[in-house]
């Protein structure tokens, strides 16, 4: 919790460091010597009483160390009003006046302290004397400082799991054999054996197609693949199943959601105006195809840490690599200044460290990570890597191509700027004509400052000038006067003259030419670094030493060293380096988070159910050897993601049924030991898909720019700066899988958001699955879900006919992949008879029903 | 580390799952008796059901106070304390000069000019003496169960934080809003409902859009929910146009059937239970939903109170007596934006301060005023707790002549109703009314307040996200006591 001392928290160390020496022995009036003296006093009283706290802790904001910190106050303002006792809140308060009584938990300063404190502030409260005396002293508080940024690691702190290396143990041996082949199975039957519980019995075919076309694809089977896998009685016909969808190209479309939860991504930048991001699409397309080529993930974080500083690609590879780096940019936008900087860094390593390492390195901004060996000189040692970076638009075409551009654009300014200088000078007297008008309705006071002249102006006549200057003449916001208000006042010459000059600039305007496609990426600002600085309390005002590259400590077994660029290098190849370290065989954690979000996303929780948080925050695994065999196979199999899709499905654990089973639910309700498959909520995004897919009106096409189906314009601003150009719901076009659908951080997709989809800001690695009345009324009463249901309907009776039992059935297995009972068949077939619409109705019902929504 | 207590059974806040027999129990017995059927034919005795879901079921107070809903009056774009409830007649003495003392002066969107007097004049209200200027004559009437903070201070002078800070605690995007919080926290009342209700102004939402009443990273269920003015309240409430209603029912008792079926073979699945009775849930607030906010019933004298029907008090007026609608039925929060869009449509006065804050107080003043006295006259005024209060204030000079640019330095916000003790004013802004000074209060006091007032500890009541037990006021916020009654 925040101090409780009245000025607050946060922020303020002094740069300069005071120590105290013998005032200089110059020949000075008697009264300047005195308030020297008292002044001096002062000082040593502050020192004795007060910097404890209002030192270099700067508690409340208040650092007493020197005159200038002293007089930017606290964070309830001034605390010196010279000449002003009575008004100035330090003396308020060490006089107990005021609440909190200081100095904080100690007694009240004597009557003669007091009272030198009075005489000074009567003085003028100044501590500048002391300071010009004191200027060159000395070091306590530096080596203090130094010391607030030390943190060491502890033996025992790196014993933690999560930093050990993860090795390869015994493989259990167990008493089944089917469950002994592989080596997950063993891992999780011995630890069920233990435990007395048995796993589920295999689930039937049209379960583990099901669940594996949505879980690996995202997508229904159709009922023909449905039946040639019920049908294949071949031993391999399962991993036969694996290797198929694996194949697919809807593979990397479903699995790059899971990513991009991670990545908080967008095609917007949120905040006030959540400006678009037309190209962002380019990285979502590059993780789509990432996870489609199984590109090794080592390469993949490398790549969309530093594709940058990559030597030696060919141009696409290089395009490629620099689209990656994308990465660092789909963040939301922050604000402005120093201070948006911080965030906008803070951002990138939060989002880094949990991304990759599971970390919450973010709490370390302000201090030492509370619960986790992280010291606050890890994060501004990372911070030293991403210091450097800067926003590019990275040119997706040749280079003489951006050469040609730049020129044109340049040739036709050069034709714009007489013509625009030629209609400024026929405006200009009738602007002054206008703008003496306006100044002649102005509040007396408005009118004398602008009339007075300037050198004659007070301090506050000068800014009104100005403002009443630029307001009435150079104001974009107001529009006070525009062509709109001069043209008129024109002689009919001017007026045609006037309308040439402006049709002429339009038309160069329209000759400038069409953007070439570019890619959101990274650069660093040269081979130099920029500097950058501890920050005790986080806090830009308190800057500490400077800082060199770092990664995480506790997880580097050894030093790390930063490599020098090389000599002609245009980057500081910090990236790369940070990048290098996540991916080499020392890092404990790297493989271990992402072998757990593969896992956590095929067996519905993870092996550590808090997937970005390895820390003591976070959950330990619940098979710490099979994470640990997981992880380095993973790294053995050169990192291929697609290899443990495959080592998972394959297991007999991943084909385990997920009715409930009395007894385990007894000893293990949460499976957490993996006794059975559990049945999982669909992301919204996969409902949406599934509901095109049954309907059979998706459009498969792959990547490319997003598209915008219809949202309620209720439902976003009717402000000019937010849009969403939604195409009407009839729009094939608009029928493109969720990946698609433009994702704006302000305007989300009601469908989605409504079932649980991210925020679209905070890295995300487990959505939440919560069962809510406005989801039942979406999928209800949605016009959307209702034409998709007709259209659905239509696809019945092209393909089943017109017997109602035909149409029933068929229904079933292309939303349900399965036959229908007989009382669901019997209760179906009389409500589709029941109405001349029943067929859509009943087709509707089954988009609602809890079985369409769930992976078995 | 704060747990619904009846809605989560493991460590993890986004655990949702609660156990069969607690759900059971809570829905008053078996799926039987959860029949859709049953409850088509009581829809006149749905107010009275209790069926939750479990995330938005009412929770108790943590500590006793005496406030159950929030009425959150958000005056947007930036309402001027000197022209409103902070007199300051230097500014009269001193026109066109400049601040003494204050160090620089930071315009954000114009250039900084001299002093500029407030075109209203101020008056002594009530037993309490505050003072109010002619803007806002109504709501003067009140004063004395008013509790006024002068010295209230923002940390960033754009709107896009400003008002994130405001409505979340954050300048950043991503966090949860106040709104969501309480809800997270309590609960709701009428599960018929919405637990967090937002109105918009006529003229367009706040910068920043939803993400203002966003959940954050907490689950969909705490977002607040926006409220139409016409056609259906809420966004796809009503069955497609061509589904009458009988056939709605036999459309519902299909699904009904097949889910139960489907259920029944997992009888330890408290989720699919769930998902059955959120069909139910959504059943109803078609009926209950509109019923809420239909003031077409409201007596003569009542809607004139609210000043509906005249202009400009109208849509502000409507909106204030739909709050009061929605408090009375058990809504937990209700948000009302005044003001929208860009600069002149909202507050946000960087020009002819006169025209807009003449405009948009008198569009509000009257309602606000209107809603105190039938909050009190229906005994509501000390179980709802009124606040009122912009993303921050604005300065003393002048921007663009006759305008006003923003400040987050000192402002004024209010308290009123339940547990505030009226007639207060806390803390001060210097001579000019540009910064506080005396007493100095952040937004985080404000939400730690309440918090506080609605019963919830700001210290206690955390959500665990991404390795960290997250809170409203983050590490900072203390009680403003000053304010408490």
């Amino acid at each position: 919790m925040s101090c409780s001392d009245r000025f607050g928290a946060r922020t303020g160390v002094a740069l300069v460091i005071l120590g105290m020496t013998t005032l200089a022995g110059s020949v000075r009036p008697a009264a300047a010597q005195d308030e020297e003296e008292r002044a001096r006093q002062v000082y040593q009283l502050f020192k004795d009483k007060c910097f404890e706290c209002h030192g270099s802790d700067a508690k409340g904001d208040l650092d007493l160390r020197t005159h200038k910190s002293m007089m930017k106050g606290s964070q309830s303002g001034d605390v010196i009003v010279p000449h002003q006792p009575a008004k100035s809140l330090l003396y308020l308060l060490v006089t107990h006046a005021e609440e909190p009584p200081m100095p904080r938990k100690k007694p009240k300063l004597g009557d003669a302290e007091l009272e030198l404190i009075r005489k000074w502030i009567d003085d003028g409260g100044s501590l500048e004397a002391v300071e010009e005396a004191a200027e060159s002293s000395a070091a306590p508080d530096a080596r203090d400082k130094l010391k607030a940024e030390e943190r060491p690691i502890t033996d025992a702190e790196r014993q933690q799991w999560a930093f050990q290396l993860p090795k390869k143990g015994v493989i259990p041996r167990v008493d089944s054999p089917a469950w002994q082949a592989n080596p997950i199975d063993a891992f999780l039957m011995a630890r069920m054996s233990a435990k007395g519980l048995k796993p589920s019995p295999k689930a039937d075919r049209r379960t583990l197609i099901r669940r594996a076309y949505l879980d690996v694809l995202g997508l229904p089977p159709s009922p023909e693949q449905l039946d040639a896998f019920v049908k294949d009685s071949s031993p391999d016909a399962w991993p036969k199943l694996v290797d198929e969808l694996l194949a697919s190209s809807h593979y990397g479309e479903r699995w790059a959601r899971h990513w991009l939860d991670l990545v908080r991504y967008a095609d917007s930048g949120g905040f006030e105006f959540d400006v678009d991001r037309p190209e962002g699409w380019r990285y979502r397309d590059y993780v789509v195809n990432a996870f489609n080529k199984d590109k090794p993930y080592s390469r993949f974080v490398l790549e969309q840490l530093a594709g940058d500083e990559i030597e030696g690609l060919d141009a696409a590879a290089k395009d490629e690599a620099m689209i990656a780096t994308g990465f660092l940019r789909v963040g939301p936008n922050l604000g402005g200044g120093e201070r948006g900087r911080q965030d906008a860094l803070d951002d990138l390593i939060g989002t880094t460290s949990l991304t990759f390492m599971g970390m919450t390195v973010s709490c370390a901004r302000c201090h030492n990570h509370k619960f986790d060996p992280i010291p606050q000189k890890d994060y501004y040692r990372i911070q030293a890597v991403f210091f450097s970076t800067r926003g590019v638009e990275h040119p997706l075409v040749p280079a003489h191509e951006v050469e040609a551009d730049r020129k044109e654009t340049a040739r036709i300014d050069g034709l714009m700027r007489p013509l625009r200088q030629e209609k400024r000078e026929l405006e200009a007297p009738y602007l002054k004509q206008l703008v003496d008008r306006e100044i002649s309705r102005l509040p007396e006071y408005l009118q004398v400052a602008y009339k007075t002249p300037p050198a004659q102006r007070t301090e506050g006549q000068k800014l009104n000038a100005a403002q009443v200057e630029k307001t009435l003449q150079n104001d974009t916001l107001r529009a006070k006067i525009t062509e709109i208000d001069l043209v008129p006042l024109m002689t009919a010459d001017e007026r045609a003259k006037h309308k040439s000059l402006t049709d002429r600039i339009d038309a160069l305007d329209k000759q400038k030419p069409k953007p070439y496609p570019t890619a959101l990426a990274i650069a660093d600002s040269g081979r130099e670094a920029r500097p950058s600085f501890f920050l005790h309390r986080g806090s830009i005002d308190a800057k500490g030493s400077a800082m060199t590259p770092g990664v995480l400590s506790v997880a580097a077994w050894t030093d790390y060293s930063f490599p020098t660029p090389p000599a002609d290098a245009k980057s500081t190849y910090r990236r790369r380096a940070f990048a290098e370290w996540l991916i080499a065989p020392g890092n404990p954690l790297t493989a271990r988070v992402m072998v757990n979000r593969i896992w956590q996303h095929h067996f519905g929780e993870g092996i550590v159910r808090t997937p970005s948080s390895f820390g003591k925050m976070g959950e330990p695994p619940s098979h710490p050897e099979l994470l640990d065999w997981l992880a380095v196979e993973f790294v053995e199999r050169g990192w291929s993601i697609k290899a443990m899709h495959r080592l998972m499905m394959t297991s007999e654990a991943y084909q385990m049924a997920s009715d409930d089973t009395a007894a385990n639910l007894a000893l293990d309700p949460e499976n957490r030991l993996f006794w059975r498959m559990p049945r999982q909520r669909l992301e919204g995004e996969i409902i949406r898909d599934q509901i095109l897919a049954v309907a059979g009106t998706l459009d498969r096409t792959m990547g490319g720019p997003n598209v915008f189906p219809y949202i309620d314009p209720d439902l976003f601003e009717k402000s000019s700066k937010r849009d969403w150009p939604g195409k009407p719901d009839e729009d094939p076009t608009t029928w493109r899988r969720s990946l698609y659908v433009f994702s704006k951080r302000s305007i989300r997709y009601p469908f989605f958001e409504t079932f649980d989809q991210p925020n679209l800001v905070n890295s995300v690695d487990r959505r939440n699955r919560s069962t809510v009345a406005p989801q039942a009324l979406i999928l209800m009463n949605n016009a959307a879900v209702v034409l998709q249901a007709s259209k659905f309907a239509e696809r019945l009776a092209r393909e089943a006919g017109s017997d109602p039992a035909k149409q029933v059935t068929r229904a079933f297995l292309l939303a349900l992949g399965r036959d229908p009972s007989a009382e669901e068949l019997a209760k179906s077939v009389a409500f589709v008879r029941s109405s001349p619409r029943g067929l859509a109705e009943f087709a509707h019902v089954l988009f609602n029903v809890s079985e369409f929504v769930y992976r078995p | 580390m704060h747990h619904p207590t009846d809605c989560v059974c493991s460590s993890r806040s986004n655990d949702l799952l609660v156990t069969r027999r607690e759900l059971l129990s809570r829905l008053g017995g078996g799926i039987a008796s959860l029949a859709l059927v049953d409850l088509l034919g009581q829809q006149g005795l749905i107010a009275a059901e209790s069926g939750q879901t479990g995330l938005l079921s009412p929770k108790p107070q943590m500590i006793p106070a005496k406030a159950k809903a929030v009425i959150s009056i958000f005056c947007y774009g930036g309402v001027s304390q000197v022209d409103t409830f902070d007199p300051k007649p230097d500014l009269l003495k001193y026109q066109g000069e400049t601040m003494q003392g204050v160090g620089e002066v930071r315009a954000t969107m114009g250039t900084p000019g001299g002093l500029m007097p407030s075109p209203w004049s101020f008056k002594k209200y009530g037993e309490s003496g505050m003072d109010v200027s002619e803007l806002f004559p109504n709501v003067a009437q009140h004063v004395d169960d008013i509790a006024l903070i002068r010295s209230m201070y923002a940390l960033s002078p754009a709107h896009g934080p400003a008002l994130f800070q405001m409505n979340t605690g954050s300048i950043l995007a991503g966090h949860p809003s106040v709104g969501s919080w309480i809800t997270y926290g309590l609960g709701t009342e009428n599960q018929n409902l919405p637990g967090f209700i937002v109105f918009t102004d006529h003229r367009g939402g706040p910068i920043n859009g939803p993400p203002n009443w966003g959940n954050g990273y907490m689950p969909a269920a705490y977002q607040g929910m926006q409220i139409r003015d016409t056609g259906s309240p809420i966004v796809d409430l009503k069955p497609p146009a061509e589904r009458t209603e009988s056939e709605q029912r036999k459309w519902l008792r299909l699904l009904h059937e097949l889910n139960e079926q489907h259920a029944s073979k997992y009888p330890q699945d408290t989720e699919l239970a769930a998902r059955i009775h959120s069909y139910e849930l959504a059943f109803r607030m078609q009926t209950s939903a509109p019923e809420a906010i239909d003031i077409s019933k409201e007596t003569a004298a009542t809607k004139k109170l609210y000043g509906v029907g005249e202009q400009p008090t109208d849509y502000f007026g409507r909106q204030a007596l739909m709050a009061r609608r929605l408090v009375e039925r058990g809504v937990r929060y209700v948000q009302i934006f005044s003001g929208g869009g860009n600069f002149e449509p909202s507050w946000d006065a960087h020009w002819d301060l006169k025209t807009n804050h003449g405009l948009h107080c008198a569009e509000t003043d009257k309602p606000i005023a209107g809603l105190i006295k039938d909050l009190k006259s229906r005994g509501l005024f000390e179980s709802t707790l009124l606040v009122w209060h912009g993303e921050f204030g604005r300065l003393p000079i002048s921007e663009r002549m006759d305008g006003r640019d923003h400040n987050n330095n000192g402002f004024s916000v209010w308290l009123a109703g339940g547990g505030v003790k009226g007639g207060t004013i806390v803390g001060a802004t210097d001579q000019y009314g540009y910064r506080g000074v005396e007493n100095k209060k952040t937004v985080y006091e404000l939400h730690a307040t309440i918090l506080h007032l609605m019963g919830l500890d700001y210290e206690k009541l955390t959500y665990r996200f991404n390795g960290r037990d997250m809170q409203l006021t983050d590490v900072h916020g203390k009680l403003i006591r000053e304010v408490l009654a």
